[in-house]
């Protein structure tokens, strides 16, 4: 099989590898930023509890107009907007810190959600339904994840300079702005509308997967935020093409198939990457005159 | 002079334990003023409540014409995230808030000016270390060289001198009396008795609440001192509602 | 085994005899609503059916609620479905601590196999339904013996219903050019249907709603519509289909509506009753293959 078979003609053939192709792209360009303040500002694991808090919003939106995909995703995302911004004001009030206080509402979520569907009897896994797959991205769907990204990447760029400055030394913004409380909130929107929208679309492991990942990949290729970025998104395009690649001639499953490309651009990283990479560690070459 | 900060009977604290307790003064604009006390005495706190941070528990802290923009605040070096990857650079031109808001560029005027801030702490060279690369007294100097360029009417520095060394204080310190003569008001908590006499004109002696507050000369005088130290240190978790609704400082 | 599960009914009625007669009606508990349509048509008002898992619901992966435990252990009969379909169900039967008879309306179907396990849709053949309601009908007579005849002639009644819905599918299937019968399907439920009426199955997802197809099972998929021109992609009721139209949209297959395969709707949906169940399906595979 020459090199354009195995690369290329996938996408060439079938319609459906092109449509996850502009999915990964479009993820990618959104998840991978946001995923790059999550892990600085370590909220790395708010994707997976961002995921059980949106049960409720699905449950109501289940109620209320059945297997609607759209409903349910609206409902999701006021669950969603809901405890993270309760999270994060009780955080910036009180003395509780971002992971606990998330933590607290989302479990509070969860159960709720829970406890809804219960009552109404049916056992549907709402979440199973509503989590989509990246190889059946109809028009709308792409619609969505394209508005998604491109909203997403205006409003980074509008709150980048509140939002960094408030991650390195939240004090000092405190001092000479009020523009930090806004900024954080803003931020945990932008979040919650990727997630949610990356769940419906793709399922929770690539929503989660291609914000965190290839954050933690740039880690160990830059100590400057805007390299970072940047890393972290070619990370993410690179692991999303080759996952649908290996999906396309293994068996792999498409969404495992790019978190473990993903995964082991992250282990490659982690002995050869250039900023802190163990093997930099071990064999630091001779000192520097200066 | 007129007086740029008015302090009203404020008491700060956490918890309804009074931190600060009963203060009340006047700073004048232009003031180079040191705050002294043992530790736990309230420095920190008073210096969240001035700035805004804290909300005082009663009495009112008045700022004459100064909005939040207009205040220099350093805090102690722990609150800052020494792990995210930002330049000395960056960070020290986050001081031009003032003048980029949340859009401004910085352009060329701008990166001159950080460069002159840079030279004057002495941090020449280091525009592309990561701050978590800084040692002690230079991550003081990158702090100093971020208030420089925030060009406040109103600097608070908060044990600025604190574990660094004696050539790193004195290039500080001289910073600090350039903004003195530049008409800008200073307030500093400090623990060296003798950088104090040298230095500041004027001193609160603070533990908990205020002992005397005036000349540096006549505030820190042996028995003040001794009634200073004598303040107890922990919150007392018996202790009743405080009685007493105001009381004259007996500071000028 | 028959002998000892006999007496063990006995005994069970003779333990539970004051409360059958005092409430006069069977308390008979299916496991899911198919088999709680055929238990309601052999008996009738006699019985008082209770479903574990309710319309549109999904028997694979049902998690049973504590109020479950409590319906089973005031039955008297247990219908269910058996050849692995409940994986649920014998742990809840124990900790409801329950006396109920217990009957496998499955039991003499010839099964199919799916992967390496049985495929546990027998009902899908109307004849394997015949035997479920067969299976049933003996499971009632054993609990209320009083009411044998009228189970019996509810049966014979129903079981005759059945013969002809059996007859209208196959009619309807010889309907259809022979090189036109075989779809596209979520689900791979159908394996009896298939095996009973001949149209052909064919699906991208496994068994359970669990599986995650990898991109070369989707390119298959397309290519093997394309190849074999296969006329018709159907949706099934209880899972995201967006799949599924992509596939149809990609080969220009026809998007042929839903099957209903894993339960009923409920009133007023459209598969009310078995019968109405696979009636609705055939009417959807027909239009949708028709010539």
């Amino acid at each position: 099989m020459s090199i354009h078979d195995a690369l290329v003609a996938p996408f060439l053939d079938f319609e459906f590898m092109r449509r996850a192709l502009a999915a990964v792209i479009a993820l990618s360009l959104a998840g991978a930023p946001i995923g790059v303040f999550l892990m600085l500002r370590r909220m790395s694991l708010v994707g997976d509890a961002m995921a059980h808090a949106i049960l409720p919003g699905a449950a109501i939106g289940f109620l209320l107009s059945g297997l609607n995909l759209f409903a349910m995703t609206t409902g999701g995302l006021i669950a969603g907007f809901t405890v993270a911004i309760l999270a994060g004001l009780v955080s910036r009030t009180t003395g509780l810190k971002e992971d606990a206080s998330l933590a607290t509402f989302y479990l509070a979520s969860l159960a709720l959600g829970v406890s809804i569907v219960s009552l109404k009897g049916s056992n549907i896994d709402l979440l199973h339904v509503l989590f989509g797959n990246i190889l059946a991205m109809d028009d709308q769907t792409l619609l969505v994840i394209a508005a998604n990204a491109t909203i997403t990447l205006i409003v980074l760029a509008v709150i980048y300079r509140p939002l960094v400055i408030e991650s390195v030394d939240p004090l000092f913004l405190r001092t000479v702005s009020r523009a930090g409380a806004p900024a954080h909130l803003i931020f945990l929107a932008l979040v919650v509308i990727n997630l949610v929208n990356g769940f419906q679309a793709l399922g929770t492991l690539l929503a989660v997967g291609l914000m965190i990942l290839p954050a933690g990949i740039a880690r160990f290729w830059s100590r400057d935020i805007t390299g970072l970025i940047c890393i972290a998104v070619v990370s993410a395009l690179m692991s999303g093409y080759a996952g649908l690649v290996l999906s396309f001639q293994t068996r792999l499953p498409s969404g495992p198939a790019i978190i473990l490309v993903a995964a082991g651009l992250y282990m490659a990283s982690v002995l050869f990457g250039s900023v802190g990479g163990l093997v930099r560690q071990l064999f630091p070459g001779r000192h520097l005159e200066a | 002079m007129p007086a740029q900060i008015t302090f009203r009977d404020v008491t700060l604290g956490y918890d309804r334990h009074p931190a600060v307790h009963h203060l009340s003064g006047e700073v004048v604009s232009g003031a180079l003023l040191a705050v002294i006390g043992p530790n736990g005495a309230g420095k920190s706190t008073l210096f969240r409540g001035l700035v805004g941070i804290l909300k005082p528990l009663s009495g009112t802290v008045t700022l004459a014409g100064l909005g939040v923009r207009d205040i220099a605040y350093l805090p102690q070096i722990a609150e800052i995230d020494r792990s995210f990857p930002i330049s000395v650079f960056d960070f020290v031109g986050t001081g031009l808030w003032r003048v980029t808001g949340i859009f401004g560029g910085i352009g060329k005027g701008s990166r001159e000016r950080i460069a002159q801030a840079l030279a004057s702490v002495g941090l020449t060279g280091f525009e592309n270390r990561g701050i978590g690369t800084l040692s002690g007294g230079q991550m003081q100097r990158m702090l100093f060289a971020r208030v420089l360029l925030q060009d406040s009417p109103l600097i608070v520095l908060d044990e600025p001198f604190n574990a660094i060394d004696a050539k790193t204080i004195d290039d500080l310190l001289a910073l600090t009396k350039r903004w003195h003569r530049e008409g800008r008001t200073v307030i500093a908590a400090l623990h060296d008795m003798d950088l104090v006499r040298a230095n500041f004109p004027d001193t609160l002696l603070l533990a908990r609440e205020p002992v005397a507050w005036g000349a540096t000369a006549e505030v820190l005088t042996a028995e003040s001192l001794a009634e200073a130290r004598r303040m107890c240190e922990a919150f007392d978790d018996s202790a009743h509602a405080c009685a007493e609704t105001s009381r004259q400082s007996r500071a000028a | 085994m028959r002998g000892f599960r006999a007496a063990l009914t006995l005994l069970a009625m003779m333990l539970g005899a004051t409360p059958l007669h005092a409430d006069g009606r069977l308390k008979v508990v299916a496991s899911f609503s198919i088999l709680a349509d055929f238990v309601r048509n052999v008996g009738g008002d006699r019985v008082d059916v209770t479903s574990l898992v309710g319309d549109n619901g999904d028997v694979h992966v049902y998690a049973p609620a504590p109020q479950d435990a409590k319906t089973i252990a005031d039955a008297q009969l247990v219908v269910i479905n058996g050849l692995g379909l409940e994986g649920w169900l014998p742990r809840l039967l124990q900790s409801s601590g329950s006396k109920a008879a217990v009957v496998i309306a499955s039991k003499g179907v010839d099964p199919l196999k799916l992967g390496s396990e049985a495929d546990p849709h027998a009902w899908q053949s109307v004849a394997n339904a015949e035997i479920y309601v067969a299976n049933i009908r003996d499971a009632l007579m054993q609990a209320d013996a009083a009411d044998t005849d009228y189970f019996r002639q509810n049966a014979q009644r129903y079981l005759a219903e059945l013969d002809a819905l059996d007859r209208e599918v196959r009619d309807d299937v010889a309907k259809i050019p022979p090189e036109r019968r075989k779809v596209i399907s979520t689900h791979r439920a159908f394996g009896y249907f298939e095996k009973a009426y001949g149209i052909a199955f064919i699906a991208p997802l496994g068994v359970s709603t669990e599986t995650e197809p990898s991109a070369r099972d989707v390119a298959a998929i397309i290519a093997q519509v394309r190849k074999d021109k296969i006329p018709a992609v159907f949706l099934e009721n209880i899972s995201d289909d967006r799949l599924v139209r992509r596939i149809a949209e990609e080969t220009g297959a026809t998007l042929g509506g839903t099957l209903f395969s894993d339960s009923l709707t409920g009133e007023k949906g459209l598969a009310p009753t078995y019968i109405a169940m696979v009636r609705h399906n055939i009417k959807a595979l027909t239009s949708a293959l028709g010539p």
